[in-house]
């Protein structure tokens, strides 16, 4: 049977990305950030699984407001890598496990979720920005994205993506092939991309968001929208797709590693649970 | 639990991006997806008013695009994710945005971070 080792809590951002390209690791404010994921690629290299679902969100590249779909599950062998806007980055596209993806998108709909299901989908920096990061090109299993969507309200709850991250873990655990799966939810922390709140940032909160989701979820479970956006910025929002990462592991989890950094504009935050079996 | 006027409008210096401002900011968020495709944005490039008409923005969408106003566009309906790609095609980036939105060059915007004295001169 398939079953879940463990997780990842990641921010995403167009910022990562471009530090990377323009080969800034190094430097004294990228330089934390760089080197905290250095402990989660170790892990994903020990652990070696067989596969990773990701939720993220698509930041209008696959996805426009002609239709915009509440959740949206990719199911395709290939996931092409968008051009966001100022051309497509250099690494491979992105391989899926088309069964795999349509078992839970099967598995998903019985429950009672129902994703658009694409056989095609782009990714862009909601994965892409932090996948060099944990793995190397060429990239080592394959993945299934799973898009929330966090941009146009209304928008899916907190306690939503946390009932999603159960189904998955349903999903995973009903597969008959034996299979390591790791589950990444990807977003925040605290940021405010547009307005005159533009930059806004709490490390504090970001940092009680760490506690809590490794111990009490079921706090953050409870919030708001609003609750996310006032104490993070309008485009923390996104936080609320952890949620689903956590609530597909074990309610008690061994944390491998953490890691905050926030320099600029984006708490950036990372952590690495294993599943306490 | 449904959306309410709270959930929209209490945060200061925040334009929540909901369904009425994604009807108002259509034509303009359209505009901006186009610029996914080289092609588009080179179009876009060569002459910006025609590409504007042929996508059907209003003079006064036209006007803020041309004035790179991204707080007006953000008022408008525009989304960030969308208007980052605007700004992308002509060379602005997201920290000169956000800058310009806050009314503060970008030295005076890096100097309220808490990174500042780590970063390289010039390397924004």
């Amino acid at each position: 049977m398939a079953r879940i080792i463990g997780g990842i809590g990641t921010s995403h951002a167009p910022s990562i990305a471009h530090a990377y390209d323009k080969g800034s690791q190094a430097e004294p404010v990228w330089q934390p950030l760089f080197d905290g994921y250095g402990p989660a690629k170790e892990w994903l290299k020990r652990t070696a699984p067989d596969l990773m679902i990701v939720f993220y969100n698509d930041h209008m590249n696959r996805f426009f407001f002609d239709a915009y779909p509440t959740f949206a599950i990719g199911v395709g062998d290939t996931h092409k890598l968008a051009d966001e806007g100022w051309g497509r980055r250099d690494f491979p596209d992105l391989a899926g496990d088309s069964d795999f993806a349509w078992h839970v998108a099967r598995s998903l709909v019985a429950d009672e979720f129902d994703p658009t299901i694409c056989q095609e989908i782009s990714i862009d920096h909601g994965i892409l920005s932090v996948l060099p990061l944990l793995w190397d090109a060429p990239w080592p299993a394959p993945i299934l994205p799973f898009a929330v969507n966090v941009i146009q309200h209304p928008l899916p709850t907190a306690r939503r993506c946390w009932r999603l991250g159960e189904a998955i873990g349903r999903a995973v655990a009903s597969y008959p092939k034996d299979m390591k799966v790791v589950v990444v939810g990807t977003g925040g922390l605290s940021h405010q991309l547009h307005g005159t709140r533009f930059g806004f940032m709490n490390a504090e909160w970001d940092n009680e968001f760490l506690d809590l989701i490794e111990r009490d979820p079921e706090k953050l479970v409870g919030l708001s929208h609003h609750d996310y956006m006032a104490r993070g910025g309008a485009e923390s929002v996104e936080m609320i797709m952890w949620l689903a990462m956590r609530a597909a592991l074990t309610p008690q989890v061994r944390r491998v590693h953490r890691n905050y950094w926030g320099p600029l504009i984006t708490g950036y935050g990372l952590v690495v649970y294993e599943n306490q079996e | 639990m449904t959306e309410t006027a709270r959930d929209r409008d209490d945060l200061p210096g925040t334009f929540v991006f909901t369904g009425e401002r994604s009807r108002a900011g259509y034509r303009l968020n359209k505009l901006a997806m186009s610029m996914t495709d080289p092609a588009n944005r080179k179009a876009f490039l060569a002459d910006p008013d025609a590409y504007m008409a042929r996508m059907n923005l209003t003079l006064g969408e036209m006007d803020m695009v041309r004035r790179r106003d991204w707080a007006r566009m953000i008022e408008h309906g525009g989304n960030i994710y969308l208007i980052l790609k605007i700004a992308g095609t002509v060379g602005v980036t997201l920290l000169q945005m956000g800058a310009q939105m806050r009314g503060e060059t970008l030295e005076q915007f890096l100097a309220t971070r808490p990174g500042h004295n780590l970063m390289k001169r010039g390397a924004h």
